[in-house]
């Protein structure tokens, strides 16, 4: 079973002191499979960016494991790249070298980096800002930056913490297109999207699954199932009534 | 017994004495650059005369234009009143700068909504002072006056004792006695004195500052507190890989000294020397000019040329000793900033523990780094070396400390997540990370130690005792204007100033300016 899932995520709980009763996550189990797109949403500060991190390996849980194909991931690895909200590119770094720090894990040769990240931002249509530095791009240039980061190194699994949430609508729609088609093609490594979102209609849009979260101490309130086919109309009657039925879950007391 | 009772309380008065010309001097201080800073912030005409100004003013060594104040001083107060308000002023001068700067910064960086709405409501030039201006600042200022704090400290013995031609002035308090205490080879009482002042300046930081900075910083205590929880919440853990990447970044370094790498360093000396062609051709231009200068100087005027001739010839001297020093200290800050800024979870800790430190003055310990060097080769340029360091270095690592603010949060995730590890974290994160703050601090850096020079390559009695002189270097501007000065040689003085500030305005604009449009860039 552990095989099926590329990201296993089993009774993890944390507390930011180490202390039980303190928790902010608590016993949160789900998994996200090949070719499956996870969201996971919740009221804000109950600790979504805290599970995100700690699914990286940047922190540890309480108690728990995440595992990546079965094996405990302990520390951040190769195959899961992470995607921030405030794109996190480093100012003193131009577009091109930004791109390369996601190529830090591999052997390619120095120039062979250059080339492959060329070659990405070309992808994404940044080729004339390479030599930039992030402080004149738009929000938009600068995720787009941020996603060819995180695939330089053909992660399978990637981890976006509120990607679009600093972009404008139609930026962020078609960013949204990007992910899924990254997703869906077969020639890019990605295989698997975790998502942490405020947004249901986008998590409707996105997701195969969603997962809901609860206050503070956290817990998962449910699941749920999105079966719609790709691309997905938003004024399709089902997929209204999946962001109404999203909604009502979120805000139910139990 | 009794003796060692009567030194104490003396001391103990001393320092009051000194503290309360501090006190007066740093409230002095801020009123006066809450007016400049606001003003300059304010009004696009005077920005452009003020900063620049202060950008030089902070740069000189404005101990060496003291003498020329206190004749004006004590010319229209005379007595000991003048000689006080002299002493205030002189500590004034080696505070002020950064504070101004401290309220130029915050002023231009309210909020553009934040005066929108001033506007909206039509407050009155008086309470946007109060209720937008001097808020804004204040928290800035409070930073800035422990930093000035200190270097007024650096200053006290200096601006207690000081001679005008043959005239020396004293007044009361611990820089006089400490300096007296250790020529009269009273060891107990040397002692009593600096535990005395280690003591102020503590009660100082805790009961004085500390206050301050919270009070002041009551309305952004949401933010600061988040963004401690976030550096604990980051680097978390982190250490010992870190140190492990440390040693990884030494090792593949020295293999990077191999043959291989041969060419690429041959090239990159190569391109440095074409980068700084212009600045090559243009010194050597500056010095045939010099001599130029000075040949038909000395056709005209022999004494000119020669004070001219002086004035270079120490500058060069003191140039040397300056940056030499100022490359020790480079050495040393960048790992120190670099642990601190990332990986300790404690920095706020380790802040405390260098205000305090940098608090202690170099010039009180003077007398006693003069002694324990005595009988060491080159004993007068360890001395300079020991008092340069200290008065330049705090400069560089509290600028680094500083910059963290445009550090984005997320950097040590990014490291991680992404593998970056070794020479490469050291390279395209660590280094350059804290570039800005490195070159804003080696620009306050260098002008501390530029104004530190006249305490550190001359040392002597005079104004306590018969004038001895305990440390000297060989050549020196420091020592050149501590020497025109005690012969009452103004002329020469002069020119040896006129031509320190060249010097200091050539170099802000072919070394500092360079630096700063390259980070403008990058973040502006
Ligand atoms: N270092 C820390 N120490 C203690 N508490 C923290 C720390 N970091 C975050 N928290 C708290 O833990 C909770 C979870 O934080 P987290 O950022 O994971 O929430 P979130 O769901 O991502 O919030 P948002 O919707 O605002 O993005 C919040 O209440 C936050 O205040
Ligand atoms: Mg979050």
């Amino acid at each position: 079973m552990d095989n099926q899932f590329l990201i296993n995520v089993s009774n993890i709980s944390f507390s930011f002191d180490g202390n039980p009763d303190h928790k902010v996550l608590e016993n949160i189990s789900f998994a996200s499979g090949v070719d499956e797109f996870v969201s996971i949403v919740g009221p804000s500060g109950c600790g979504k960016s805290t599970m995100l991190r700690i699914i990286a390996g940047l922190i540890k849980p309480l108690s728990g494991k995440v595992l990546y194909k079965g094996t405990e991931i302990k520390h951040p690895i190769k195959d899961v790249a992470f995607v921030f909200q405030d794109f996190a590119l480093m100012p003193w770094l131009n577009v091109l070298d930004n791109v390369k720090l996601g190529l830090s894990y591999s052997d390619l040769s120095d120039s062979d980096k250059t080339n492959r990240a060329l070659d990405l931002l070309t992808k994404f249509g940044l080729s004339g800002f390479s030599g930039a530095y992030p402080n004149i791009l738009s929000g938009g240039m600068k995720q787009r930056v941020g996603i060819a980061r995180a695939i330089a190194s053909e992660p399978r699994v990637l981890l976006m913490d509120e990607p679009f949430s600093a972009l404008d609508e139609l930026t962020a729609n078609s960013l949204r297109s990007d992910i899924l088609f990254m997703l869906h093609n077969k020639d890019i490594s990605v295989n698997s999207v975790i998502m942490v979102t405020h947004n249901v209609e986008e998590a409707v849009e996105l997701s195969s699954h969603i997962v809901i979260l609860s206050e503070k101490p956290t817990k998962i309130k449910e699941i749920k199932e999105i079966d719609m086919k790709y691309p997905r109309n938003k004024h399709d009657k089902r997929f209204s009534g999946y962001v109404d039925d999203i909604y009502n879950t979120l805000i139910s007391q139990y | 017994m009794e003796n060692l009772i009567t030194t104490t309380l003396t001391l103990l008065i001393d320092t009051s004495y000194s503290w309360i010309r501090m006190f007066l001097a740093l409230g002095l201080s801020i009123v006066i650059s809450l007016f400049v800073g606001i003003y300059a912030a304010r009004s696009k005409r005077a920005e452009k005369i003020i900063m620049p100004l202060v950008d030089i003013l902070q740069t000189l060594p404005i101990l060496a234009f003291f003498p020329f104040a206190i004749y004006l001083v004590i010319l229209f107060v005379p007595g000991a009143v003048g000689v006080n308000v002299a002493v205030i002023g002189l500590i004034v001068t080696s505070m002020i700068w950064n504070i101004i700067f401290g309220v130029y910064e915050s002023i231009k960086t309210i909020p553009k909504a934040v005066l929108e709405v001033a506007d909206l409501y039509r407050l009155g030039i008086l309470s946007k002072l109060r209720k937008i201006f001097i808020p804004a600042a204040m928290p800035r200022v409070i930073g800035q006056s422990i930093l000035s704090w200190s270097i007024g400290l650096f200053y006290l013995v200096t601006s207690e004792i000081f001679s005008t031609g043959s005239t020396n002035y004293t007044v009361s308090g611990i820089g006089v006695d400490l300096t007296r205490l250790a020529f009269s080879d009273n060891y107990y009482g040397y002692i009593i004195g600096i535990v005395i002042f280690f003591c102020f300046v503590i009660i100082t930081r805790f009961a004085f500052f500390s206050p301050l900075e919270k009070y002041f910083n009551r309305t952004q205590k949401q933010y600061v507190s988040t963004e401690d929880d976030h550096t604990k919440f980051i680097s978390g853990g982190n250490v010992k890989s870190s140190a492990g990447a440390f040693v990884k970044y030494i090792k593949s370094n020295l293999r990077s000294f191999g043959l291989s790498n041969m060419r690429s360093w041959i090239n990159s000396i190569y391109a440095a020397v074409k980068e700084y062609r212009r600045i090559l051709a243009i010194s050597l231009l500056v010095v045939l000019s010099l001599i130029g200068f000075l040949y038909a100087l000395n056709i005209l005027n022999g004494t000119l040329a020669s004070y001219e001739y002086q004035s270079l010839y120490a500058l060069a001297y003191s140039f040397i000793r300056v940056w030499g020093t100022f490359f020790a200290i480079f050495l040393i800050s960048v790992p120190v900033s670099i642990y601190l800024i990332f990986l300790t979870k404690n920095i706020g800790r380790y802040v405390l523990l260098f205000q305090i430190l940098a608090s202690i003055p170099a010039t009180i310990l003077l007398p006693i780094i003069v002694r324990s060097t005595m009988s060491m080769p080159f004993h007068s340029e360890i001395v300079a070396f020991v008092v340069l360091f200290l008065s330049g270095i705090w400069y560089m690592i509290f600028s680094v400390i500083a910059s963290h603010g445009s550090i984005p949060s997320e950097t040590n995730e990014v490291k991680n997540i992404f593998g970056v590890r070794g020479l490469l974290a050291f390279k395209k994160i660590y280094l350059k990370a804290i570039t800005p703050g490195l070159i804003t601090g080696a620009v306050t850096a260098i002008a501390a130690e530029w104004n530190a020079t006249i305490v550190a390559e001359y040392f002597t009695s005079s104004g306590i005792q018969n004038g001895t002189v305990l440390s000297s270097v060989n050549i020196g501007v420091g020592k050149l204007l501590d020497l025109t000065l005690n012969s009452g040689n103004l002329l020469q003085m002069l020119i040896v100033l006129i031509n320190f500030v060249i010097l200091i305005v050539v170099i802000n604009r072919l070394v500092w300016n360079k630096l700063y449009n390259k980070v403008e860039t990058v973040y502006g």
